[in-house]
């Protein structure tokens, strides 16, 4: 439940909590947290050979009380006052106790409602089509919005961010942050108006980098309360005041918020077993300190800046089981794979991933972030309702049989990882006037859709 | 002086040793032996503390060891360097082991910092000088400190378009003060490409921390090679 209590708990306790110095909660407290928990838990994930999909609910509940250990005793860390924000066991089971479990999103004949999901649920997951971030050209931005919107499996738009606005270049946390937040407003909402779909939620301030961002863009004439708005934990497990601000805006608008958390491979947390248990404490740290509705994880590759690699896929299913079987907690996944628009990579990636987390109990998918998110205007609406659809043919399906064919598709697409195929941009796999998909880019939708099918998945 | 193979393979596995279980005190007491029974400290350097750093770098690449393990070696190869090897350099009129002097920070506009932490360590375990100076650090302390630590390499971080221009703004500064030589100006984040840094005028990018660590040495080289 979410109330200024709560709010005003968390901003006392990030001006009142233990001081330590930042290099000390990286070098020492979180890495040494991690790896104790995972010994007294017994944390052993399976070769990565052996499953990606994994099926062991014992290790997915030990995971979750190392979890639950692991938030309890790290809490997070304030950056701006140097200072921990911790919580009890009596706290974090409290919160977690009357965690929402459901959430309708949008307006009018466009409100959907994302719900929780269990392992192997039959319901599909909630999914939310944009280019998360991907910067787009002010000249895009309009058509690529809507090759999402018009989607009918589309629940929701997460936004793209924009490389310029009015021609000028973009600088963090200056007057051109509110300027390129409001024309995200305009432009995104009038790309929904033009699919017609005018009451779709957006996944939203996405050009707000820091606070003076989302406090523009959800102001009055922008961004509704029944969008989405995000907040970041910053890896690994720390705030800001930057952060906070958009909270206690978002808390006393009363919007719907939505946090996300992306552990590093490799980093502070360790391998696959850290980066598994981050994920969960991660999420009840996210809903400890932002109150959150609806929550999402994407692991980042160090080297690739993706989450596809058998590793983060093995880490994301175990660590999405373990939430879906012992909380509320509503999460999602990200997918942020190597290949961009036009390359059958993304679509193997994409599919990897929307089988995984649709087998696991992942409540929804966002994205995906073609080609890293980092090469502009190379996303386009597509890969999402092919995500879509793969995610409700892959709903109701064993984890068994869904790890069969999530290996099968890492086996495709593993050797093209480091090659990184960001494919073509939106220009070039759509007409950007009838903001329809162009032939080739069918076709390959098409030609993988089938190889799906043979690899035994109910494509419709 | 020249050791036997073995003196050195031994040294080296205690070095490991001490890494893995973070003991400062062991290490130092090694490099004191170790210059105790002879050895030069770039000796040292280059026959005990360069095959194990180099060996974690390669497993690292590999992901099969990960952050701690980088940060392990990093505390212990800077205690090393503080406690022994630089007092006795010194003391020998000599020069410095390190590699080169590298200021590192995330630029202005963003807070990551694990990918910015990953190349600090790396370029520390690699025998560099670093100071890193965290994140969203302004243009004025970038200018500021890598004057004060006399750096050869400016690193700046970007994981996002929008601190971009803050990176190019260090570039202006240091042209407008007529120090754009004195200073190698590098940069890496998720949108810092190749063509990006060219037309920026960086002296260098890398796509991640290992990349980075043959950069600024290929950097380091060209700058010796001039200086000579």
């Amino acid at each position: 439940m979410r109330n200024t209590t709560r709010l005003l708990d968390v901003l006392d306790r990030a001006e009142t909590g233990p001081i330590v110095e930042e290099l000390q909660w990286d070098m020492q407290l979180v890495p040494n947290a991690v790896m104790s928990l995972l010994a007294q838990h017994n944390i052993k994930m399976p070769a990565v050979g052996d499953a990606i999909v994994t099926t062991d609910d014992a290790l997915a509940d030990r995971l979750f009380d190392a979890g639950l250990a692991l938030a309890e005793q790290l809490g997070a860390y304030c950056v701006s006052t140097s200072r921990r924000i911790q919580f009890t066991r009596e706290e974090i089971r409290a919160a977690l106790a009357v965690a929402p479990v459901e959430v309708t999103i949008g307006e009018g004949n466009d409100r959907a409602t994302e719900r929780k999901r269990c392992v192997e649920d039959c319901r599909p997951p909630f999914i939310k089509g944009g280019g998360v971030g991907t910067p787009l050209p002010e000249d895009l931005y309009l058509a690529v919005t809507q090759s999402y919107a018009q989607e009918p499996l589309v629940d929701a738009v997460i936004n793209c961010t924009l490389s310029h606005v009015y021609g000028r270049e973009l600088r963090s946390r200056t007057p051109w942050e509110v300027l390129a937040a409001w024309h995200e407003v305009e432009m995104s909402k009038a790309a929904c108006q033009r699919a017609g779909r005018p009451g779709l939620a957006l996944g939203c301030v996405e050009n707000a980098v820091s606070e003076i961002g989302e406090l523009s863009g959800t102001s009055h004439g922008g961004f509704s309360t029944q969008d989405w708005h995000h907040i970041a934990m910053i890896s690994e497990f720390k705030t800001d005041y930057m952060a906070l601000s958009k909270l206690a805006h978002l808390v006393r608008t009363g919007s719907v918020i939505h946090a996300f958390y992306n552990t590093i491979y490799g980093g502070s947390c360790g391998g696959r077993d850290g980066m598994a248990l981050a994920i969960v404490s991660g999420c009840i740290l996210l809903q400890m300190l932002y109150m959150t509705n609806t929550h999402s994880v994407s692991p980042a590759h160090p080297f690739y800046d993706n989450d596809t690699t058998p590793e983060i896929l093995q880490a994301i299913s175990l660590a999405q089981q373990s939430l879906a079987r012992n909380s509320r907690l509503m999460t999602d996944v990200v997918i942020t794979p190597v290949g961009g628009p036009g390359t059958k990579t993304l679509l193997y990636e994409c599919a990897a991933m929307a089988i995984t987390a649709a087998a696991s109990g992942a409540t929804g998918l966002i994205g995906p972030r073609s080609a890293a998110g980092v090469n502009v205007a190379h996303v386009s609406g597509l890969e999402a309702r092919f995500t879509a659809e793969v995610a409700r043919a892959a709903s109701g399906i064993s984890r068994a049989d869904a790890d069969g064919i999530v290996r099968r598709l890492v086996e495709l697409y593993k050797p093209d990882l480091d090659k990184r195929p960001k494919g073509q941009p939106f220009g070039e796999v759509y007409d950007v006037v009838t903001v329809k998909p162009r032939p080739a880019w069918l076709e390959t939708y098409e030609q993988v859709k089938g190889e799906l099918r043979q690899m035994g998945l109910p494509l419709a | 002086m020249e050791l036997p193979e073995s003196s050195l393979a031994e040294m080296q596995t205690r070095l490991r040793g001490a890494i893995e279980v973070l003991d400062e005190a062991g290490a130092v007491d090694l490099a004191r032996e170790a210059l105790a029974s002879g050895l030069s400290p770039l000796e040292f350097f280059q026959g005990v503390i360069e095959p194990v750093l180099t060996a974690i770098g390669d497993a690292f690449s590999r992901l099969e060891v990960f952050l701690p393990d980088l940060m392990r070696a990093g505390v212990i190869v800077k205690a090393m360097q503080g406690q022994v090897l630089e007092p006795a350099i010194r003391q020998a009129g000599g020069s410095s082991t390190t590699e080169g002097a590298v200021v590192i920070g995330t630029a202005q506009g963003d807070i990551h910092d694990i990918g910015k932490n990953m190349v600090a360590l790396m370029l520390q375990v690699n025998g560099f000088r670093v100071t890193d100076l965290g994140t969203n650090v302004a243009t004025q302390a970038i200018l500021d400190a890598a004057r004060r630590e006399n750096a050869d390499i400016i690193a700046l971080s970007s994981l996002l378009t929008t601190s971009l221009p803050f990176v190019k703004d260090v570039l202006a500064r240091l042209d407008a003060a007529g120090e754009r030589s004195r200073f190698m100006v590098v940069a890496g984040g998720a949108p810092v490409t190749v063509e990006w840094s060219v037309a920026a005028g960086l002296d260098g990018f890398a796509e991640d921390a290992v990349e980075a660590v043959a950069m600024c040495r290929g950097l380091m080289a060209r700058r010796r090679g001039v200086a000579a």
